[in-house]
């Protein structure tokens, strides 16, 4: 296996920016650090791309790194205008809505994108959707003051109804009747995945959408591909290429969720294209409070097809 | 008519770089005038690019000492080009028109298996239309001319990416160093 596959290993921003989880505050990384975990897994390509990160004393320039990141970020944007993500996440959410409203939830439904970035989606959703004006509150949270610094200061330079806070997003200040996520989840490795899933048993939470790329044979070599074509900076590409293969299997993520969150109805939604062998580049974990799952298979229409087997 | 058509490829070529090199570096939402402002970038870049090839040519052709023959050898050279590019072209544009149907898993699907692979292989085709019109060339002056309309088109995406590159870098220091 090329040493930049195995799954085991982090991906290069997981470890260039360290956040103290308490006080939020940002923490300096040691560059030897993060070269000591690559070179345990001999992986040249991402030992190259940190060694090119520029330090001081012996510490990653904090400057250089929020520049790679806001680059990476950019461009990881670019990934989702590409293949349409917010359209993708609007077809689950719409039917999500209305199965709450449907069910007498008559209150503000706050949505809150975990991981958020640069707020691509929140954003997406506050520019594209009228979401906003019926009552739904649209929240980015992220740990990254970089970030969502620049989350904030993107939808004010578009004026967008939808505001992204530094923090825990599963704390009771912040808790959301619908949690969701692109491209989180396969960071939570064992025994993280089950504790992530955990917390969205909160009063408050009534379903969680987290998408994330969906694993196959050829994943790896098509994701390498494409970014290969359209990442442009070294860490994208081996972080890009490097999620395929540590992305969760359906079963992972169902077993999890199921496990973790028994008063959810939890699934996969969305593994394959029209019901063929097909993979889709992302599937997507869904789990709603056992009561609505009548309603929201009402709600999901025709689509209703591409839900799989829910607990 | 043979060179104005590889003159309508080359715009259309420049408009994709245009668009191509500016993805990824503008982390807006709404981005229809800044992928326009793009378009029209890679529009005047190839114009730019044509300008100097027809430059070349003339120079080429006014120098010549069999100027009728040459003309005969660079068009039936452009007609060979056009074998190649014509086909690359209408694949492209057959996979962007795809892009208007309003189905998600089509409009993503000509991403990975079409526009892809098709950036991908780009500079592949150029290299190979343009040896296939000079291969069989008789004059030195119609390979020199192909070698030159080659760089040219190369140059288009270099250009526009180096200062799309800069502007970009420059956008994204400017509100960190605010901090």
């Amino acid at each position: 296996m090329f040493a930049s596959l195995i799954p085991d290993q982090p991906e290069i921003t997981d470890l260039i920016i360290n956040h103290d989880p308490a006080t939020l505050d940002r923490l300096p990384v040691r560059k030897h650090d993060v070269l000591a975990v690559f070179a345990k897994f001999q992986n040249q390509k991402a030992l190259a791309a940190v060694h090119a990160i520029p330090e001081r004393d012996g510490f990653l320039d904090p400057l250089a790194v929020d520049r790679l990141l806001l680059t990476i970020h950019w461009e990881m944007q670019r990934l989702a205008e590409e293949f349409f993500h917010g359209h993708r996440v609007r077809q689950l959410l719409d039917p999500l809505i209305s199965t709450l409203r449907a069910e007498g939830f008559r209150g503000p439904i706050r949505i809150v994108d975990v991981g958020t970035g640069i707020g691509y989606v929140i954003r997406w959703l506050a520019a594209r959707t009228s979401l906003a004006a019926q009552g739904v509150e649209l929240v980015g949270m992220d740990l990254n003051s970089t970030l969502v610094r620049e989350a904030s200061r993107l939808a004010s330079a578009e004026s967008l109804p939808c505001r992204f806070i530094q923090g825990d997003a599963f704390s009771r200040e912040a808790s959301a009747q619908i949690y969701l996520s692109t491209g989180v989840i396969h960071h939570f490795r064992g025994n993280a995945l089950g504790d992530f899933l955990r917390r969205h048993s909160l009063p408050n939470t009534h379903a969680f959408v987290h998408y994330d790329f969906h694993p196959w044979l050829l994943a790896p070599l098509g994701s390498w591909f494409f970014h290969i074509l359209r990442m442009r900076t070294a860490v994208a590409r081996h972080d890009g290429v490097l999620s395929t293969a540590r992305a969760h299997t359906a079963d992972v993520l169902s077993s999890a969720a199921r496990a973790a969150l028994p008063d959810f109805s939890s699934g996969i939604y969305s593994a394959n294209i029209w019901s063929t062998p097909i993979p889709r580049v992302f599937h997507t974990l869904i789990g709603v409070r056992r009561e609505l799952l009548p309603t929201f298979r009402t709600q999901l229409g025709r689509r209703v097809r591409r839900l799989g087997a829910m607990s | 008519m043979t060179l104005l058509v590889l003159y309508f490829l080359a715009s259309l070529d420049g408009l994709l770089c245009g668009c191509r090199t500016s993805m990824g570096r503008c982390p807006l939402i709404r981005t229809r005038s800044y992928y326009m402002r793009t378009l029209v970038r890679g529009l005047l870049a190839a114009q730019a690019a044509s300008l100097l090839g027809l430059l070349s040519l003339f120079l080429v052709l006014r120098f010549s000492s069999h100027s009728i023959a040459l003309r005969a050898d660079l068009e039936s050279s452009a007609g060979r080009m056009l074998l190649i590019f014509l086909p690359y072209a209408a694949i492209v544009l057959l996979s962007l028109s795809l892009r208007f149907v309003p189905s998600i898993d089509l409009r993503s699907a000509t991403s990975v298996f079409a526009l892809g692979p098709l950036t991908a292989v780009r500079p592949v085709i150029m290299i190979v239309g343009v040896l296939a019109g000079i291969y069989s060339s008789l004059f030195w002056q119609t390979r020199i001319l192909g070698v030159i309309v080659l760089l040219l088109m190369f140059s288009i995406e270099v250009v526009l990416n180096y200062f799309a590159a800069r502007k970009q870098a420059a956008e994204i220091l400017e509100p960190l160093q605010h901090e």
